[in-house]
């Protein structure tokens, strides 16, 4: 997957067969954050407090109803997707791009949280089997798309 | 779909028929981002730019500050705008909370 050009707030894309099948594999996955891993605050004196962590688990769940409809949305529109030599190419504004960085960065840290959060820093490594080899891969593929993106809204990649 | 839209969806307002409390208003709240080695540096980097309007270096600044700190404050601001300022970073999958502000 290579950023091809930008065009005003458009980027576009080039995927071979293999690299869109995987793109679309990871926002499939979405979402797979447990709710329960976002915490408003770790005081427990603050005011209001259950009423404001209620809130906040209401915005975040219909965040995500909003974006996986997009995801729907997005993955069957017709003309998003070209056949070109090499596969396909698509574009994506800028906007969709914030969103999609989203998306796989909740598959990205689901799939870390799966693996019974790891931290190799501090001596808590991967005890890898067949069982956690798929939440491995989805979270690295995941964090390959998300520097993908990145790289082209930095304008570090060239188009 | 427009090539444009993208879902947006903001925090619940709560009704409220009074004024909002001086804890709620005075900026009495730190807005905190911890370590979590799943993230990647640059996409911390960039969420920090996008959420806060900051500049590369200073958001490089922060991430480094999570990176080798454990956490950075980001912003000391009122209930709800350190509210607000958590929802967003947790929009991206950030660690992010609020906390009184003890200085």
């Amino acid at each position: 997957m290579k950023l091809i050009r930008i065009n005003g707030d458009k980027f576009n894309f080039e995927f071979t067969p293999a690299e869109k099948d995987i793109l679309l594999e990871v926002l499939n996955r979405y979402p797979l954050v447990p709710e329960a891993h976002h915490r408003l605050t770790k005081d427990k004196r603050l005011p209001d407090q259950q009423e404001n962590q209620h809130l906040l688990d209401e915005a975040l769940k219909a965040q995500k109803l909003a974006n996986k409809k997009e995801i729907t949305a997005l993955l069957n529109e017709i003309g998003r997707f070209t056949v070109c030599p090499n596969g396909f190419r698509v574009f994506f504004t800028r906007g969709e791009i914030e969103w999609l960085l989203q998306v796989l960065n909740d598959v990205r840290v689901g799939s870390w949280i799966a693996l019974g959060s790891p931290d190799p820093e501090s001596g808590k490594k991967i005890l890898f089997s067949e069982k956690i080899l798929p939440h491995f891969r989805m979270m690295e593929l995941a964090g390959a798309f998300e520097m993908v993106f990145l790289d082209a809204l930095s304008g570090r990649a060239q188009g | 779909m427009p090539a444009t839209a993208f879902p947006e969806v903001l925090p619940g307002i709560k009704q409220d028929q009074q004024t909002d409390s001086a804890d709620e208003l005075e900026p009495g709240y730190v807005v905190i981002c911890w370590d979590d080695p799943v993230n990647l540096m640059d996409y911390v980097t960039h969420v920090f730019q996008v959420v806060f309007g900051w500049e590369r270096k200073k958001a490089e600044k922060h991430m480094l500050e999570v990176h080798h700190e454990g956490k950075s404050v980001l912003a000391r601001e009122s209930l709800e705008k350190a509210e607000f300022y958590v929802h967003q970073l947790q929009k991206y999958t950030l660690n992010a909370t609020l906390e009184r502000d003890e200085k």
